[in-house]
């Protein structure tokens, strides 16, 4: 996670400049939310190191819903439920698993060669930038909820773990 | 062709200077202290506009307002207080006033914009009524509510500003203005100090050319003799401060450390010139800054999306200026003149446009700024080569670099031509 540190405070720091424009989350709860997050950054907790998971689950001045409902109505974003989808192994797409921790970001199908995308960070632009220059082809954006994303990556990382034992088998 | 106003202040020591103030811009004036009298003395008299003080014995500017608007609702009122509450503030403006100026008085502005309500009252009266929507594009009539002067808010982008920086005035322990390199944060943190009118809220500035935490602690100490119930500590040029710095200016708003101890509470206003990210990515901000100015972070406008403005912001550093040479007249930009300074790009923002007014003014100019005077002021500060620019700098900076040296030895003008090495009398005329 480490390499991904430089993205973590960018779009972390954006994700909550973008919430607090969209009146989504007050200038006071950011700050306060801002303050933890330095903490987890400080203390190097990256996979902990999340605005968005800090608004939502410790200050709990975010609803998750409320959130959803901008990005599908006034961002045009479509939803998704990772756990409705049959995750691969993400190697084929040369992509990290650290990165998505570190985005809330995944890849979760490509059909030809466009990517379909799910996210929790939509509103940071740092995180659709890095992920649209790495990936060659077109990108489909879906929004999805933190649990959801969370779920999927722990199951690509068990998906990645069994493909280590069957690799270290032969 | 001069115009009559009519000024009504019942403290004759204000309404006298009021007086004295229209009356060398060539008004007719009419002064009176008493609020019933004025009432009937408009009945009876033609006046073009009229400047009231609010908070008077027998009835408020509001209801002298109101009561004269009755008689003839086309004449614009100008309000002058000493303290107005945000909320009549904004009553005022919903029933008509054309202009609300607290004291202290910006004399300029005052009558800048008694000379438009006169414009705009005499182009009603002489057309037939039109839509509303025929201002300039990029051009809005600011009726911001608040005082606000670093920028003259005559365009979209600094209304705009003002109107952000205004609702993020409670911001509870960071704010962060991002602008161009030149901006005049120093002003504009002036300005959110304006928004309070008690001396409950205080204002320190630190630059990196002196700011330690002893420097930090001494002057919040004075703001609390002052008293002062929370200090806001202005942090000018973050990206010119060291390391440990920028570290004492993150730990500041939250009173870790050195400022554990300081029984007051405390924010902070980072000013950075350039690229937020930029400056991350080269390291010149660190990352515990770069998270904390996100919190609640204003974008300042370069000079260049302000032009309405900077006809305006050059007069006024005019009238700056020539205070300061204790001229008898402010001298005042022609026309052309005045559009000259709205046709250019001002890379160098607020400092260039100063630098440029003050090479103008240092070149003992008449009433009237010319137009041929303001282009040689410009050629001199642009197409010149990098010398002659330096010289230029140089030579702007003079004046002031021997008054302070004239402050440093006490007056002595023996002293400071012997520290500079220059003539006595030269050095004299530059002192005064």
């Amino acid at each position: 996670m480490q390499e991904h540190r430089a993205l973590i405070l960018r779009s972390n720091r954006f994700l909550g400049s973008a919430l607090v424009e969209r009146g989504l989350v007050s200038v006071d709860d950011l700050e306060s939310a801002n303050e933890k997050f330095m903490e987890a950054i400080q203390s190097s907790e990256l996979k902990r190191a999340s605005i968005l998971s800090t608004l939502l689950f410790e200050t709990k001045s975010l609803e998750e819903q409320s959130l959803i409902d901008h990005l599908v109505e006034e961002e045009g974003l479509g939803l998704i439920d990772l756990s409705y989808i049959d995750l691969r192994s993400l190697r084929p797409y040369n992509v990290d698993v650290s990165l998505c921790w570190a985005s809330s970001t995944i890849p979760f199908d490509k059909v030809e060669n466009t990517f379909m995308l799910a996210t929790c960070y939509w509103l940071s632009a740092p995180v659709v930038k890095h992920w649209e220059e790495l990936l060659e082809g077109p990108v489909i954006w879906y929004a999805t909820s933190i649990n959801s994303m969370t779920r999927a990556l722990e199951q690509v990382e068990e998906i990645h773990e069994a493909e280590d034992a069957a690799a270290a088998e032969e | 062709m001069s115009y009559s106003v009519l000024i009504l202040d019942d403290d004759a020591d204000f309404n006298s200077l009021l007086t004295d103030i229209f009356e060398q811009a060539d008004y007719i004036v009419t002064s009176l202290t008493d609020p019933v009298e004025a009432v009937d003395v408009f009945r009876e008299t033609d006046y073009d506009l009229v400047v009231t003080d609010h908070k008077m014995p027998e009835m408020t500017g509001a209801e002298f307002m109101k009561k004269i608007k009755q008689i003839r609702p086309e004449i614009p009122v100008i309000m002058v207080s000493g303290y107005l509450e945000n909320d009549t503030i904004r009553e005022l403006i919903s029933e008509g006033v054309g202009g609300v100026f607290l004291k202290p008085l910006n004399i300029f502005s005052l009558l800048e914009r008694t000379s438009e309500l006169i414009a705009e009252a005499k182009k009603l009266e002489n057309a037939p009524p039109q839509d509303s929507g025929s201002e300039p594009e990029g051009e809005v009539d600011a009726k911001l509510g608040f005082s606000f002067r670093s920028f003259p808010c005559k365009t979209g982008a600094s209304t705009s500003f003002a109107e952000r920086l205004y609702s993020l005035r409670n911001f509870r322990s960071t704010l962060t203005l991002i602008g161009e390199k030149g901006m005049h944060y120093r002003s504009i943190c002036e300005d959110i100090r304006r928004f309070y009118e008690s001396d409950a809220e205080q204002f320190v500035y630190l630059s990196p050319g002196s700011f330690d935490s002893a420097q930090a602690i001494s002057l919040i100490e004075g703001a609390k003799k002052q008293g002062a119930e929370r200090v806001t500590c202005v942090l000018l040029e973050v990206e010119n401060m060291s390391a440990a710095q920028k570290k004492l200016a993150a730990t500041l708003p939250k009173k870790d450390g050195d400022f554990g101890e300081v029984g007051v509470n405390l924010r902070a206003i980072y000013c950075v010139s350039g690229d937020l990210d930029s400056l991350f990515d080269e390291g010149l901000i660190d990352e515990n800054l770069y998270i904390l100015m996100g919190t609640a972070e204003v974008r300042v406008p370069p000079l260049r999306e302000c032009n309405i403005d900077i006809g305006v912001m050059a007069q006024q550093l005019v009238v700056e200026m020539a205070r300061e040479k204790g001229m008898a007249a402010v001298p005042r930009f022609e026309k052309s003149a005045r559009d000259l300074f709205r046709e250019q790009p001002w890379l160098g923002n607020y400092e260039e446009l100063r630098a440029t007014v003050r090479k103008i003014m240092d070149s003992d100019p008449g009433d009237v700024l010319t137009l041929s005077e303001v282009k040689a002021a410009m050629n001199l500060s642009e197409a010149a080569s990098p010398r002659a620019r330096f010289e230029s700098y140089l030579s702007s900076q003079q004046v002031d670099l021997v008054r302070a040296a004239a402050i440093l030895f006490g007056g002595e003008r023996a002293k400071v031509a012997g520290f500079f090495a220059a003539d006595v009398n030269e050095v004299a005329s530059k002192m005064q």
